[in-house]
């Protein structure tokens, strides 16, 4: 991105070294984590990272301080339960990647599934019903409002956020990851593996923000009916993948055998399980977005959420 | 159109042949082959027979092969360390350019002098290393392994889980083949063998980007 004449931020300037706090903040206990993480892994508490990564980390404290201070500044905050949706949606995502959760997930499948779900489904879920676009532009700087508004992330966002593009990379990237060759590779090689994260984090948001939009179409850009079939039409793939999976009848992902798993259980006890995990969670996850958005047509949508402005994700 | 089906099969069969062929002049391991995955190998532990710091620049040029055990373990690794015995036997002088590093997962009752005289009861090639929890959780993260010590308690016995796979890094320090196979009931001895051998003929790299790579 170009340097451009950037906006100025709305907040007034008594809190620009308040904010300038917070960024030696953030950046001090990532260095800390970092540190840790590095030089002395073994005195990283389970709550700290077993590998740490400044993307995800980064991501996810900005992202908390950003939304923090939009709720500072904003006149009319959001409801408490959707306050709760943003940061638990933060938390499962940021807690399944950079805690020790990760170590569990790597050496499991069945949990590496539950990890994969929790950061393409449940969370992206969460964080898209919580609506939180208007608080966190608020509370963005005025250069990273200008990058996201740029004539290329526009462009991006107009080839992606498309029913049919989206749905299929959310059915997709899960596909993907899972076919046997790549997985073994994503397991093994760390910097595959988070690239596999990202992928899963971004392409959840991305299809969760778009169905779960809460404003009606004159704002929105596809109707009700439109996002709905969108949950509708991954469902049958979702029920595919995990009924292969989960009655295959041979080892299809060797990488957990061969480094070790968690705890002593057979291969294929673990890949039924994870069949099973990929299988019903996010059925249950795309069931629930239909359920909603049949709720929201029939309490007339267009009174939902006037302040809610048009998502810029 | 029958002819012709036919015989676009098998122009098909002659061009997959062919490629086949083409990609076989690197004929296939026993082991598998993990090129490309695992980062190059590196380490810092103590090692066992001579109770000296020692790291990856120890073994320079020589074909590593890590294995990650603990000497109470019952099973996996005395079968595991007694068939890669064997095969080191079955290579001749070949073995002398191959090191085995057996990595205590049970740092706390595998003392050095304890890990020193078990590992020598297998073979001379092979070297015992332990390592602080800080050095063990670094190489274990660094390899994706598995290990998880559980002190005895009244109900339950001393219990150590951890991989069973052997990591082979070639004379450049690269992360090469997962030898799987030496601790089951069927073990590949004469397909590690040859992999092994294999690993110490091929060319060492020479010139700037080797010792570039030594640098870092």
């Amino acid at each position: 991105m170009s340097e451009r004449a950037l906006p100025r931020s709305p907040l007034p300037t008594g809190r620009v070294s308040r904010s300038a706090l917070a960024y030696g903040a953030i950046g001090l206990a990532g260095f800390a984590l970092f540190t840790v993480s590095q030089f002395r892994p073994a005195l990283m508490p389970l709550w700290g990272p077993f590998e740490f990564s400044w993307w995800e980390y980064l991501a996810a404290a900005l992202a908390t301080y950003w939304y923090a201070c939009g709720l500072a500044s904003a006149k009319d905050r959001p409801s408490l339960w959707r306050q709760a949706g943003f940061f638990v949606g933060l938390l499962l995502i940021y807690g399944s990647l950079q805690t020790h959760f990760d170590y569990a997930a790597q050496h499991l499948f069945a949990l590496n599934r539950a990890q994969q779900i929790l950061v393409h489904d449940l969370g992206p879920f969460l964080l898209a019903l919580s609506a939180p676009a208007t608080t966190i532009a608020t509370g963005t700087p005025g250069w990273v409002r200008a990058c996201a508004g740029s004539r290329a992330a526009r462009a991006v966002l107009d080839l992606l956020a498309r029913p049919v593009v989206a749905s299929l990379l959310f059915v997709g990237v899960f596909y993907f990851w899972l076919i046997p060759p790549i997985h073994f590779h994503a397991m093994l090689d760390a910097r595959l593996y988070e690239v596999m994260n990202a992928s899963m984090v971004l392409d959840g948001l991305l299809f969760w923000l778009m169905v779960l939009d809460p404003r009606p179409q004159p704002p929105a850009r596809w109707s009700i009916a439109t996002r709905a079939g969108m949950a509708f039409g991954v469902m049958t793939p979702q029920t595919l993948l995990g009924a292969v999976v989960t009655l295959a009848p041979r080892e299809l992902y060797p990488s957990y055998t061969l480094c070790g798993r968690l705890f002593p259980i057979d291969a294929m006890t673990d890949q039924h399980l994870g069949g099973l995990v990929s299988w019903i969670p996010p059925l249950l996850i795309t069931a629930a977005a239909v359920l909603i958005l049949l709720w929201r047509v029939m309490r007339n949508s267009d009174t939902a959420h006037p302040d809610i402005q048009r998502s810029a994700r | 159109m029958m002819l012709t089906r036919r015989g676009l099969l098998r122009l098909g069969g002659a061009l997959g042949a062919a490629c086949l062929a083409g990609c076989g002049d690197r004929q296939r391991w026993h082991a598998l082959d993990i090129a490309g995955t695992l980062p190059p190998l590196q380490f810092q532990m103590t090692r066992a027979r001579d109770q000296r710091l020692v790291s990856e620049r120890d073994y320079r040029g020589q074909i590593v092969a890590l294995y990650f055990g603990y000497t109470f373990c019952p099973d996996l690794c005395p079968t595991t360390l007694a068939n890669l015995a064997s095969v080191l036997q079955g290579m001749g002088n070949e073995a002398q350019r191959v090191a085995v590093l057996f990595v205590t997962v049970d740092p706390e009752r595998d003392t050095l002098p304890v890990l020193a005289s078990y590992v020598r009861d297998f073979a001379p090639e092979i070297d015992g290393l332990r390592g602080t929890p800080d050095q063990l959780t670094a190489l274990a993260r660094r390899y994706r392994v598995a290990f998880s010590v559980t002190p005895r308690t009244n109900d339950r016995p001393y219990e150590v889980d951890h991989s069973s796979a052997i990591y082979v890094f070639d004379g450049a320090r690269s992360a090469r083949l997962l030898v799987a196979s030496l601790s089951t009931s069927a073990p590949d001895l004469e397909g590690t063998r040859s992999d092994l051998a294999r690993l110490a003929h091929e060319q060492a790299p020479s010139g700037i980007l080797a010792w570039l790579r030594d640098a870092v």
